[in-house]
């Protein structure tokens, strides 16, 4: 469980993020949503101990301000906007640094084949000899989520559940990518671990978080399950916009919807 | 599916699995130290002197054979006392420099960082030529009470100073530009320069004389006695270096990535300069500015291992071992019985090939 109360953070004096309470659970996506310069990353940043804050965050029991970068990369892993590399490494030697840690949580003699399950898991399988920087942007994205993977291939470790903190995990994927990254959140919820992400498309949103925090202006706008949340008014006052939730296109306008796959 | 033609994958090698370049770097390792063996035999016969290393050797290893025991003891005083001690100090300072340029890359996430490029062996020479010139007199109680180590340890907090400040002037929320921090190095060097500048300006004939050698870099002035003092800095710092690597691994995906991978990065970046400070100040300390070696051989060895600083680190200390062993077998016997500094057989090698770095990685790196 992680949970942050009254999380401030203030970058060259100026507040980015203010008061915010905020809960991941174990078996649940919890969806963290609003405008541009909201402060989603930055309290995203907070949260993974990559930036000063005041208040409190507790990872797995443990305040977050006493735990050390080695313990507390046992208990959650980190997908950033995006990593440029300064060296040419391949995809397979990318991916092999998530396990840097030593605590992916696979069976002894497992680690070694890890970063082609986790490539074939983001669907990568046979990219493991590409160069990293050769590689398109969504597939640069897919092979850092590959990395994050490996770190916490076990969603529960020593009895204790494990975060996924994504940062638009599918901001520059195609829409199959997109469901397949989702997906594989879903499922290490499912079982037992924790996902925080942070997402722009308020349709895969609706679809997969379990949980919606609403940031706006720095401040935690609203909360609640993806039914409660999502509602003109809120759109309105937060995105600045419009829009009517659940109203299909007037016409014979087509529109496509993460939830329409056919399966 | 996207089509793999265009950019074809890296096949290592058969059995190994696809972008694991690991078994391939133990190969490279194996050879190059096998390069380094034939560098030491090399070294140990060439020369200005025509004595015969094999005789010594079979000597050392079958006792003296009577006739010509003159001749037998002349050799062995050169092979011992003077080819020897060169020979160690080489591997020593060559190791130490290619090792030392590796992880500042790692450090600077930024594969142009060179202990010489940026300034940080400038801030050394003056840490050293202030002991030279104001040992007898405002340095005396420095001298006095830190002996032969005055040397080293001024080189030391020179290179360290240089390379602390460079590191704040460059670095910006965990990233370094390359363009302040090349800009950066130059403008510090020039700092260094000037004020070594005013000390051999203030220095006596014989300070001068003594000094000659910072400007070219040179490892002729080998003796026990400096192995004694500035070996034991370069073995720990080399000893050191490769618990960084792993760290410096992580660092190249950002500062951030690395904590979040469980790295503790102030630690990490901390030690990794104090340790590039110890071992490039004690090479100053006893052979100058020697140029080059630091970003030569990491380079070419990314070429052929990649860049995983596991393999990368130790690989760097032998091929830039041997390569300085080299570099100073070409410097004594090119103009033979004179012998050239070796600064300048290392930048002639080595100024070339860093322009053929920048000219392949024009639209790399961001300048």
């Amino acid at each position: 469980m992680i949970e942050a109360r009254d999380v401030s953070v203030a970058i060259a004096g100026k507040r980015i993020v203010a008061g915010v309470d905020f809960a991941a659970r174990p078996g649940e996506v919890a969806a963290i949503v609003g405008p541009n310069g909201s402060g989603k990353t930055t309290f995203l940043k907070a949260l993974s101990g990559e930036l000063a804050y005041t208040g409190h965050v507790v990872l797995n029991g443990g305040d977050l301000l006493a735990m050390k970068p080695v313990e507390i990369a046992i208990h959650r892993a980190v997908l950033p906007q995006a990593t440029t590399l300064s060296f040419p490494f391949t995809v397979r030697e990318v991916v092999k640094l998530g396990l840097v840690g030593g605590r992916s949580g696979v069976l002894q003699g497992e680690d070694a084949r890890l970063p082609e399950r986790a490539l074939a898991r983001v669907d990568l399988d046979g990219f493991a000899g590409r160069f990293y920087q050769e590689l398109s942007g969504g597939e640069q994205q897919r092979v850092q989520l590959a990395r994050v993977l490996c770190q916490v291939w076990a969603p529960v470790l020593d009895g204790k559940p494990r975060y996924l903190f994504l940062d638009e995990p599918v901001s520059s994927l195609d829409i199959k990518h997109q469901l397949i990254i989702m997906n594989i959140a879903r499922d290490f919820a499912k079982r037992g671990g924790g996902v925080v992400a942070i997402l722009h498309d308020l349709n895969l949103t609706a679809m997969f978080a379990d949980r919606i925090f609403v940031m706006h202006r720095g401040l935690l706008a609203a909360t609640g399950s993806p039914r409660d949340v999502l509602s003109d008014d809120l759109i309105e006052k937060v995105f600045d916009c419009r829009l009517r939730v659940g109203v299909l296109p007037a016409g014979d306008m087509p529109f496509v919807l993460p939830q329409s796959t056919v399966c | 599916m996207v089509d793999q033609s265009i950019a074809g994958p890296v096949k290592v090698m058969a059995g190994a699995s696809d972008g694991d370049r690991s078994d391939r770097a133990r190969i490279v390792t194996l050879l190059l130290c096998l390069g380094l063996v034939i560098a030491v035999l090399l070294s140990l016969t060439s020369g200005a002197s025509d004595a015969s290393a094999v005789n010594v050797i079979s000597d050392w290893l079958f006792g003296t054979v009577p006739d010509n025991a003159a001749l037998r003891a002349r050799d062995s005083l050169i092979v011992y006392d003077i080819r020897l001690p060169r020979i160690i100090l080489g591997l020593l300072v060559g190791a130490a420099l290619a090792v030392s340029g590796a992880v500042m890359q790692g450090l600077f996430r930024n594969p142009l960082a060179d202990p010489g490029l940026i300034g940080v062996s400038a801030g050394s020479s003056l840490g050293a030529v202030a002991v030279i010139v104001l040992g007898a007199t405002v340095l005396a109680p420095v001298t006095a009470w830190f002996g032969t180590l005055a040397l080293p340890l001024a080189a030391f907090c020179g290179g360290l100073a240089t390379t602390l400040v460079l590191y704040q002037v460059a670095t910006r929320r965990g990233q370094t530009s390359v363009a302040t921090m090349l800009l950066a190095g130059i403008a510090l060097a020039a700092l260094a320069m000037a004020l070594t500048g005013i000390l051999i300006f203030m220095a006596d004939d014989r300070q001068l004389r003594d000094l000659t050698f910072w400007q070219l870099g040179s490892l002729g002035g080998a003796t026990w006695a400096k192995i004694a003092s500035v070996g034991p800095i370069i073995v720990l710092a080399l000893a050191a270096m490769p618990f960084l690597a792993r760290g410096l691994n992580a660092l190249a995906l950002g500062e951030a990535t690395a904590g979040h991978l469980g790295i503790p990065v102030q630690r990490l970046k901390y030690t990794a300069i104090i340790g590039v400070s110890a071992a490039v100040g004690a090479s100053v300390a006893v052979s100058g500015g020697i140029g080059f070696v630091g970003i030569v051989v990491p380079h070419l060895l990314r070429l052929l291992i990649g860049p995983d600083n596991r393999y990368l680190l130790p690989a760097s200390a032998l091929l830039g071992a041997s390569l300085l062993l080299l570099a100073d077998a070409a410097a004594r016997t090119i103009v033979a019985p004179a012998e050239l500094p070796i600064g300048i057989v290392t930048a002639i090698a080595g100024a070339p090939f860093f322009l053929w770095i920048l000219l392949r990685k024009r639209g790399v790196i961001d300048l």
